[in-house]
């Protein structure tokens, strides 16, 4: 059997025992484990696993996880997500599905200062599903807004995404982040419309809540003053230059808890609690994370990538009929693998093709990066609903998945108006920097 | 009779255009050609992500060849490590010579279990890269705070009256920008590799700050197991050859992009004159005794120097 | 039998959870004095080097909790199409193939131990040896895949499942 035979056994594999519900990160070290062995030797297969689990656990990068997992905890414990979505629902709670818009802006805001979507999706999951379930919002709507949104987060600069994409591709990053600002706002834009449109069809998902005066609303903002402060100087202080977006997670937790134990918000237990369920969702979290790395040596060793490429370089297409197959690459590998995983293993091979045929790498950037969050959402392997799902254990993965497809149709049109429209992505670059 | 074909694979983390594939990989690539000897090449983390376990991953046979620096895991490397220090290098010597000096003296290969380094080198010297500060005088570093990944580098960095700060290399570009930190003592190529000139604007060359070494490893086992003709066709460029055309790269590489900053016309870009170099060195060429003292290196670097 | 082989794995999977919470808020504490120590030019030497080796503890500590609680994430788009039996199968290989795996990982993580101790591996700055931190993970991955396999035989015992494996 040839390497890519194999690679494609391994794909129909890891959906077989997905479909057997086995545990998503044991499906992928499966069947990354058995791939590499068979293609690269049984030492090799065991010294990767156990390399790939020490080095991720171990990561620099990765330690944002668990502290925004327990910002996010907190919060809810001490009841500060609740006055913030007191607060919003007071100011926006009379708008049909006016929370839901209310945590994509949120989201979009995170997503500008964290730069990753793992940590979007996971600090906006904790703070925002119990609340939206509290004013009645359908856990379809809420859990997929919440996936969507996070996605955000590798679009709206700062992004790792495009970090790695500059690195891979020699490409500017600074021309990148400012290429993401337009699509990241005109995408967030769309998901606003989006829950407009959804509760305007089926105004059940996501009520419309009683007018209130300009009084209510001020108090509301009152009692949501304490989160919105953590909130402020969290991002002041990424901005500022006091502290990373690595550490503004530490420091964000930190103000939390010491705001709660302050009010008398935070018992002992509730705190030990909190912290404790944190650590129980890194795990799953991370499991996850660890596993899609085993898949990844497997898929580079069977050479899917150069197979895909020598076939786009035979095709006799014009320019825009390559880059949409390219794009469309990117959406079927995106059911499988892992973003970034897939971006180190394509570039190589797609960028060349990309250059050659005068197509604008910056353009292609924003194009890919986009494409890589439409993965992040898609069935079976959509990284960020297992994140949404790993903070709302209640609400089962195919409501997740049914609640997020509106979105991933948004993120389609916006896609091909990007594709229509170029301008929206290099307007920016082009204009702000020579 | 020529050997039986075979593939070696090698595993790096960086992307395909790195200064890497044209100084080492090509040139390791095109003196096997027609040996049967191919070189099978997994760049940018495609068999394991990032720079901590490079080593490992050729001991335990993940790849035949990995790249790394020894500076990821100093500890491993104490002596080689040396080499990197202020001073060590003195003036018109090799940086692979220093090293291979000290390797064929024996003095080293406990340092490299169940591999065959294929090549050790230096990098071009560290400079200062520095966004919003000029960089004259050891006084103009006082309380800023600068990017360290080891702990030799900090020692230099607080010798200087700086405030030494870790972090990983991919959030440097960030840090840079917010001013978490003010700058970063690194090689002028690693400037290019991570896009620093897009928010550094002043950079100062010539102090005596060190250098970066690297290695090109391969697991012994295989090396070992390698046919007549094959090892003698490897082992014709492995060693001091292929560690020289490794550090010309760099070297040509970094005066690239120092042009480059010098052409972009936004940038201040300033040469110590020897005065100046050694107000830098009185301060730092003493956290280069003091470490080797420590060590017990004082031979090893005579061996590394040939004296 | 079971049954105490049940309670013991419950103080275990405890132990190994404590561990991580106390990690995590070690974490916070470090990285907080890190960045105002910093703002004042004194930063906390070795912070990161803490920080990633507490995340190991972290990571690994919850797992075995993760894993008794159902915390490991699953597709159940297909559940209602399934009869009994494939929900039962497909129980029944999760447990052991996570059984096999943690227990992969134990193996494998002592052996790269074994490696780090050759090579003399730390972190960079304090020095903190990084094979203490694999046995950690050999320890906690020993726990998880001792508690799946208890799950595992109960599943064989009963031949039916109770509710979803994870
Ligand atoms: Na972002
Ligand atoms: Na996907």
């Amino acid at each position: 059997m040839s390497s890519f035979a194999l690679g494609v056994w391994g794909m129909v594999a890891l959906f077989g025992l997905l479909a057997l519900r086995v545990p998503v990160a044991f499906a992928m070290f499966a069947v990354g484990f058995t791939g590499i062995a068979i293609l690269n030797g049984f030492s090799s297969a065991t010294s990767t696993l156990a390399s790939e689990a020490f080095t991720l656990a171990a990561s620099a990068e990765l330690v944002v996880v668990p502290l925004f997992i327990l910002m996010g905890n907190v919060a809810t414990e001490t009841g500060m997500s609740r006055k913030l979505y007191d607060a919003a629902y007071a100011m926006i709670g009379s708008v049909r599905g006016g929370l839901a818009s209310a945590t994509v802006i949120g989201c979009g805001g995170f997503a500008a200062l964290s730069g990753s979507s793992v940590a979007s999706a996971l600090t906006m999951g904790k703070v925002s599903l119990a609340e939206m379930d509290r004013f009645n919002y359908s856990p379809r709507l809420s859990t997929g807004v919440v996936a969507a949104g996070g996605t955000l987060g590798i679009l709206i600069p700062p992004s790792t995404g495009f970090v790695i994409y500059a690195i891979l591709t020699q490409e500017s990053i600074g021309r990148l982040f400012l290429a993401g600002v337009l699509p990241g706002l005109l995408l967030l834009t769309m998901f606003v419309l989006t829950v407009s449109l959804l509760c305007w069809i089926n105004p059940a998902m996501g009520p419309a809540g009683p007018k209130t005066s300009l009084s209510e609303k001020a108090k509301a903002m009152m009692g949501a003053t304490p989160i919105l402060m953590v909130i402020a100087l969290t991002i002041g202080g990424i901005y500022g230059g006091i502290f990373s977006p690595v550490e503004a997670a530490a420091v964000g937790a930190g103000l939390v808890i010491l705001f709660g134990a302050a009010m008398g918000k935070l018992t002992l237990r509730g705190f030990w609690s909190a912290a404790r369920s944190s650590v129980v969702t890194t795990a799953a979290v991370m499991l996850i994370l660890i596993a899609a790395h085993m898949l990844n040596p497997f898929l580079a060793l069977s050479h899917i990538p150069q197979v895909m490429g020598e076939f786009l370089a035979g095709l006799s297409l014009p320019p825009l009929g390559i880059l949409a197959v390219i794009l469309l690459c990117y959406l079927v590998l995106g059911c499988f693998l892992e973003g970034f995983a897939m971006l180190v293993l394509s570039m190589p091979i797609f960028f060349p093709v990309i250059t050659s045929l005068g197509i604008d790498p910056i353009w292609f950037g924003v194009l890919v990066v986009l494409t890589l969050e439409m993965g992040l959402i898609s069935p079976p392997v959509g990284l960020n609903v297992f994140i949404v799902k790993s903070v709302a254990p209640n609400v089962p993965l195919s409501d997740i998945f049914r609640g997020v497809f509106p979105f991933w149709l948004a993120m389609l049109v916006t896609l091909a108006l990007l594709v229509a429209f170029p301008q929206i992505a290099l307007i920016l670059p082009n204009t702000m920097i020579q | 009779a020529p050997a039986m074909a075979e593939t070696l694979k090698l595993a790096h983390w960086v992307p395909p255009a790195h200064i890497l594939t044209k100084s080492t990989v090509e040139p390791l690539q095109n003196a096997l050609n027609g040996s049967g000897l191919d070189v099978e090449v997994y760049p940018g983390g495609e068999l394991g992500k990032g720079p901590l376990e490079q080593y490992i991953r050729a001991v335990q046979g993940v790849a035949d060849i990995t790249w790394g620096l020894q500076g990821y895991t100093s500890s491993q490397f104490p002596r080689t490590m040396v080499s990197e220090l202020p001073g060590a290098l003195p003036d018109g010597m090799g940086g692979y010579d220093l090293i291979w000096n000290a390797y064929d003296a024996g003095q080293l290969d406990k340092e490299f279990p169940g591999t065959q380094p294929l090549a050790l080198w230096l990098s071009e010297p560290n400079i200062f890269i520095m966004k919003d500060r000029d960089i004259r005088t050891p006084d103009d570093l006082k309380g800023l705070k600068m990017r360290v990944s080891g702990s030799a580098a900090a020692a230099v960095m607080e010798a200087l009256g700086a405030t030494p700060v870790q972090m990983p290399a991919g959030e440097i570009y960030n840090s840079l920008q917010t001013g978490l930190i003010d700058g970063v003592v690194t090689g002028a190529s690693a400037v290019g590799d991570f896009k620093l000139d897009e928010v550094a604007n002043s950079y100062t060359i010539g102090a005596p700050l060190g250098r970066i070494s690297f290695y090109l490893v391969m697991n012994k086992g295989k090396y070992d197991g390698l046919s007549a003709d094959h090892k003698a066709a490897l082992d014709a460029i492995a060693g001091r050859p292929l560690s020289k055309s490794a550090e010309d790269g760099w070297n040509g590489r970094a005066a690239d992009v120092i042009e480059s900053l010098k052409a972009a016309g936004d940038n201040t870009v300033y040469f110590l004159n020897a005065d100046e170099a050694a107000a830098f060195g009185a301060l730092t060429l003493p956290v280069t005794d003091k470490i080797v003292g420590e060590l017990g290196a004082e031979e090893v670097l005579a061996t590394m120097q040939g004296n | 039998m079971l049954a105490s082989l049940d309670k013991v794995a419950d103080r275990l999977i405890s132990l190994s959870a404590l561990i991580g919470t106390l990690g995590l808020l070690t974490e916070v504490v470090i990285i907080m004095i890190d960045v105002v120590g910093r703002y004042f030019g004194a930063p906390l030497r070795g912070a990161q080097d803490i920080t990633q080796m507490g995340l190991v503890l972290i990571v690994f500590g919850g797992m075995a909790l993760c894993d008794r609680v159902g915390g490991h994430i699953n597709v159940d788009l297909f559940e209602k199409k399934f009869p009994p039996t494939v929900i039962w199968l497909g129980d029944f290989i999760s447990a052991w193939l996570g059984a096999i795996i943690f227990a992969a990982i134990a193996v494998y993580v002592l052996e790269s131990a074994a490696l780090s101790r050759m090579l003399n591996l730390a972190t960079n700055i304090i020095n903190l040896p990084k094979a203490w931190f694999q046995y950690f993970v050999v320890a906690a991955c020993i726990i998880t895949a001792f508690g799946m396999a208890l799950r595992g035989i109960g599943l064989m015992l009963t031949g039916t499942s109770g509710k979803g494996a994870a």
